[in-house]
């Protein structure tokens, strides 16, 4: 039997690796904004589980709880990785909106999405660009 | 002297004024240019108190597990680069700001990169780097173009998918040192893989933030389609944001040197071969921009100094660049262009090129006064020629824009650049006389600044005399460079060099004792 640390931590991982590859080689742009959500969820879950290797507890105790903490059986969990996750939560969920936002409005460019259509805005574009790329 | 707590408190206050001037500037429209110059002003009054010698102030927010922030020599020159290009940025700006909220913007974007050079903790460093990589967003998105749509979406998705994988990295280096502090990578144990993977992660990370090599793909298309001021901006300092944590941990990790030496000439060459092959002057700048970053890394100790040289110079190019009638440079120099307009591209492609009384000298100079060591992972008489070749490369990439006939006319279109020329030719023109400064170029270096100089515009005039036959034969189809900047070779190259950086850690032995020991002293 496996340590299930590891094997949780190699899972985790996994999920992060899985999302980079989905976001490399989807060609549509929502999947490819989805992958990268894929990949936030194998982060934050990587600091969760760096939260409880010291133990399971959360270090919140109630009013009549004081007395726990001298109880040095209890193995209470890291709070430092919880708590600074959370300001990654709130930065991985704002810049899905702005992706999706943009996503949004060019989806009235092309309605499939496809990245080649997109990429071809620059590479076609203005005459004097173009001009320079030729020459 | 300043009692300590005093000092952190304003130093508090001075790092949350950009944010809450922003806010107030949302309330109060009227406001926003006056506080946006207010900011401006008190980040270059505390680089110009940083780059003092002996200043160190390190502080730490909520207890020792906290934000950890050190402001020090390290900082000090990225602190006066932010001033002085978003300072630019401004004064071009006030006649006419751009549409839609650009001056809250680039409060926000001064206030992030503030603290991402004085961020000596992973975490804060994530923050900080994410607010800038947004802000950088949403300056691209000024005008809402289907094509700038599409520039900045692949801007934030390359970005934060990097900035995910650093997070990663982070959460690996922390169940080893139990510590995000970049200070607690010093004592590690070599050899652990979970520890490779994590660092070279973190390095992943800030190394495609400060566009360097193959994770840096993602920055011409970004420069050269966005707005004038905001490729000044991205230009000039965004990326500084990268190098600068980058540059701290190459100096407390001196085993790990050789990783970084051989990212940063890689950077350099490729930089170099893409700016020589491009027809647009936009792009051109932006490539240049990827193989000077290269240089900064060579030599960790000098390397600030050498990025303000650098993006005080491309900020002035930049907003030159967006007033000149044509951006493609096989038409280029058949204009003559206003002298105001002419100067800042003058100036700045000289003084990246590295001529002598100009400011780009000086920090070229201090960056190839090396440790005694030479470059750790390079061959010492590699070295000897290598950088001076390097060096004629870059002369060659600017030699370009300097070939332009001057017209007449007293407009000034783009004032900003003028402001950044001048502090360039002033500072080049003060530098020796500063407490701690370069002394007078001896004639030997002289010299040798002049023959760099007269070599890149003979490479210049070369590729000059070389075009016709080159077409007349049909070589140019077959000479074109391959195009690397769809969005999927931007993901796979981070792929890629997350894999290569991986691979040299673990194979990294760790240097011997004694020159640790002769190391240390050179970078003190």
């Amino acid at each position: 039997m496996p340590d299930p640390f590891r094997l949780l931590e190699a899972m985790v991982l996994l999920t992060a690796l899985v999302g980079l590859l989905g976001l490399i080689w989807r060609r549509n742009l929502f999947l490819r904004a989805l992958a990268l959500d894929v990949m936030g969820t194998g982060a934050i879950s990587l600091f969760v589980l760096v939260a409880a290797r010291s133990g399971l507890r959360t270090p919140i105790l109630a009013r009549g709880e004081l007395a726990l903490t001298a109880v040095p059986s209890i193995a209470w969990a890291d709070a430092i990785p919880q708590a600074v996750i959370l300001t990654a939560i709130v930065i991985g969920l704002s810049i899905q909106a702005l992706l999706l936002v943009v996503i949004a409005r060019l989806s009235r460019l092309d309605p499939l999405l496809d990245t080649a259509s997109f990429e071809a805005l620059v590479i076609a574009a203005p005459p004097e660009a173009a001009a320079g790329r030729r020459a | 002297m300043v009692d300590p707590t005093t000092l952190d408190a304003w130093l508090i206050a001075w790092l949350l004024l950009p944010f809450l001037a922003a806010f107030s500037s949302a309330l109060l429209p009227r406001l926003a240019r006056p506080l946006a110059l207010v900011c401006v002003l008190t980040t270059l009054a505390w680089g110009v108190w940083a780059s003092l010698p002996g200043r160190q102030v390190l502080f730490e927010l909520i207890g020792s597990l906290g934000v950890q922030l050190q402001l020090d020599g390290v900082a000090a020159p990225f602190l006066l680069l932010n001033a002085l290009v978003v300072l630019a940025v401004l004064v071009d700006s006030w006649r006419q700001p751009p549409p839609g909220p650009f001056l809250l913007l680039l409060m926000v974007l001064l206030g992030g990169l503030n603290s991402s050079f004085l961020a000596t903790d992973l975490v804060s460093l994530y923050v900080a780097l994410e607010v800038v990589g947004i802000t950088a967003f949403l300056l691209i998105l000024q005008s809402r173009e289907p094509r700038q749509l599409w520039i900045a979406l692949r801007y934030l998705l390359v970005g934060n998918g990097v900035m995910t994988l650093f997070l990663i990295g982070t959460g690996l280096l922390y169940l080893y040192t139990g510590s995000f502090r970049l200070q607690s990578l010093q004592d590690l144990p070599p050899g652990s893989t979970t520890l490779a993977v994590g660092l070279a992660l973190v390095m992943l990370g800030l190394l495609t933030k400060a566009g360097v090599f193959l994770s840096g793909l993602w920055l011409p298309q970004t420069h050269a389609e966005a707005p004038a001021q905001v490729s000044a901006l991205l230009s000039g300092v965004v990326v500084a944001g990268g190098i600068c944590p980058l540059l701290r941990l190459a100096l407390l990790l001196p085993a790990q040197q050789p990783v970084f030496t051989w990212v940063g000439l890689a950077s350099v060459l490729l930089g170099l071969v893409y700016a020589l092959g491009d027809g647009d002057l936009k792009r051109l700048l932006a490539w240049s921009t990827l193989s000077q970053m290269g240089f900064a890394l060579l030599n960790p100790a000098a390397g600030g100094l050498f990025v303000l040289g650098h993006g005080v110079a491309k900020g002035a190019l930049f907003l030159a660049a967006g007033k000149v009638p044509s951006r493609d440079l096989s038409l280029w120099g058949r204009q003559p262009l206003a002298p105001a307009l002419a100067l800042p591209l003058l100036v700045g492609a000289l003084s990246i090129a590295g001529a002598p009384p100009l400011l780009g000298y000086y920090t070229k100079a201090t960056l190839e006064t090396l440790p005694i060591t030479g470059i750790p992972g390079l061959p010492v008489q590699l070295l000897g020629w290598l950088l001076p070749l390097l060096m004629v490369g870059t002369a060659a990439v600017y030699a370009r824009i300097c070939w332009l006939p001057l017209g007449a006319g007293w407009q000034v279109p783009a004032p900003g650049g003028l402001l950044l020329a001048l502090v360039l030719v002033l500072v080049g023109l003060v530098a020796p006389l500063l407490p701690g400064g370069s002394p007078f170029p001896s004639t030997a270096a002289l010299g040798k600044g002049l023959g760099v100089l007269a070599a890149g515009a003979a490479v210049e005039a070369l590729r000059r005399g070389l075009r016709r036959p080159v077409t007349a034969l049909g070589f140019r189809h077959r000479l074109r460079l391959p195009n690397l900047e769809s969005l999927i070779d931007l993901l796979g190259a981070l792929a890629v060099v997350g894999a290569g950086l991986q691979l040299l850690l673990l194979r990294m032995q760790p240097l011997s004792a004694d020159l640790l020991v002769v190391e240390a002293v050179c970078l003190v």
